[in-house]
């Protein structure tokens, strides 16, 4: 369970949110719909820990997510907007480089599994400044596959589906549905409310 | 479910790895450095006129200030890069402390661009008639104080992350940080021309190198959180 108790949050002089208060449960998924600029991502990067707040707590179970961050952020898989992918590295180095700084152990096999799993295998050499915008939110979406082996409780994904085709949309949710599956947890903003439909 | 979580020292060891990948894919940073000290190099005697001693005199601190300046353009970039695609944001997921990832950042970043620096700093040194008894001194002087310059411009780098003008503001900040390394290097050598120890000096300039070795990914890691965060 994570919980969301009298959260405030600033950025810059505005005040995104006041006094927000939600509870997640474990398995199940949470959307965050809104306008453009009313502070989806911000409260996406607070419950990543990477925003501080002005007021209120973030708990999972009974431990403040900033006090334990190191516990909290092996158990969660970050997505937004900008990938987090280096344009001068291939796409299979790049999700090497990103299991190694999770710190879990890689190889090629386990880099060609995540790889299909979103139909990427054949562009694992493909440099990323090669790649379309779709092949890229792909290359970032494969790390999403190393959930199952290595202990992730929680996705914090923002716009995950932007940039995607159809046929990529259904790998997508065939992830989404097999981490739930497994008691995952699953935060994400979109704008698209058909992201969560189970019609794989 | 099976995790194997590597030890710190074995992402450390990867991350630089990463770095020293992704910088050798783009090499267009270090040869902007050596072709920047290079162009001091061969601006400054003809600056400076035909008499000989001149250069000799001040041949050891123009290789040291000329160093400094040719860094300053690639350290903006030094971690502007990894915010603006994301990945400081990956490495804040990581289970290793920000600070053992940004030591990791200035030790890459010491390797990428200074390594190169160093090795060529004694042909730098013959063409402005540096004695030659004084060049191992000039490389062992420059191998010790540009770590200190690689750490305090990762601090630099940091504090400037999503900053508008952030590359007319960085060298303002960092270059006075920077004076006691100069001072101190160019003291090795100077020390030498006068027959004098010059350990007094390489000493200090090793002491300041751990100073900002311990102090400079904590000041580092406390910005990128900063950054990230807003």
């Amino acid at each position: 369970m994570l919980y969301l108790k009298d959260l405030t949050i600033q950025r810059g002089n505005k005040i995104v949110f006041s006094n927000f208060n939600a509870v997640i449960r474990s398995g199940s998924t949470t959307l965050i719909k809104g306008k453009n600029g009313s502070g989806k991502s911000t409260l996406l990067r607070a419950i990543a820990g990477f925003t501080p707040l002005e007021g209120g707590v973030i708990k999972q179970n009974k431990n403040d997510i900033f006090k334990n961050n190191e516990e909290w952020v092996k158990n969660l898989i970050f997505l937004d907007t900008k990938n987090g992918l280096s344009k001068d590295l291939t796409v299979a180095e790049n999700l090497n480089a990103w299991l190694t700084i999770k710190g879990w152990s890689s190889n090629k096999e386990v880099i060609k599994m995540a790889l299909k799993s979103v139909s990427m295998e054949k562009y694992a050499d493909l440099y990323i400044s090669q790649c379309s915008e779709g092949l890229k939110k792909r290359a970032a979406l494969s790390r999403l596959y190393l959930s199952f082996s290595n202990n992730v409780d929680f996705w914090i994904l923002d716009e995950p589906t932007n940039e995607l085709d159809t046929s990529s949309l259904v790998l997508f949710k065939k992830l989404v549905f097999k981490f739930l599956k497994q008691n995952g947890t699953i935060i994400l903003a979109s704008h698209d409310p058909t992201i969560i439909e189970k019609k794989v | 479910m099976n995790s194997v979580y590597s030890s710190w020292s074995s992402i450390f060891i990867a991350h630089i790895k990463r770095d020293i990948l992704t910088n050798s894919r783009s090499l267009i940073d270090l040869i902007s450095i050596v072709g920047f000290m290079i162009l001091i190099i061969i601006l400054f005697p003809l600056g400076l006129g035909p008499i000989q001693e001149k250069l000799n005199i001040v041949s050891n601190a123009v290789i040291w200030v000329g160093l400094i300046l040719a860094i300053m353009p690639s350290l903006e970039k030094l971690l502007q890069k990894d915010f603006e695609n994301g990945w400081l944001d990956q490495i804040a997921t990581s289970p290793i402390p920000l600070e053992i990832i940004m030591l990791s950042k200035g030790i890459s970043y010491w390797l990428i661009m200074l390594i190169p620096l160093i090795i060529t700093s004694p042909i730098f040194a013959i063409f402005l008639d540096m004695d030659l008894k004084n060049i191992p001194w000039l490389v062992i002087s420059i191998s010790s104080g540009s770590l200190a310059i690689s750490l305090i411009g990762l601090s630099g780098s940091a504090l400037i992350l999503g900053a508008r003008r952030g590359n007319i503001l960085l060298p303002i900040l960092i270059i006075p940080l920077m004076t006691p390394i100069l001072i101190f290097g160019v003291g090795v050598n100077e020390a030498i021309k006068i027959n004098a120890s010059p350990y007094g000096n390489l000493f200090l300039l090793l002491a300041l190198t751990l100073v900002y070795l311990v102090i400079s990914p904590f000041i580092s890691a406390l910005l990128v959180r900063i950054a990230i965060g807003r």
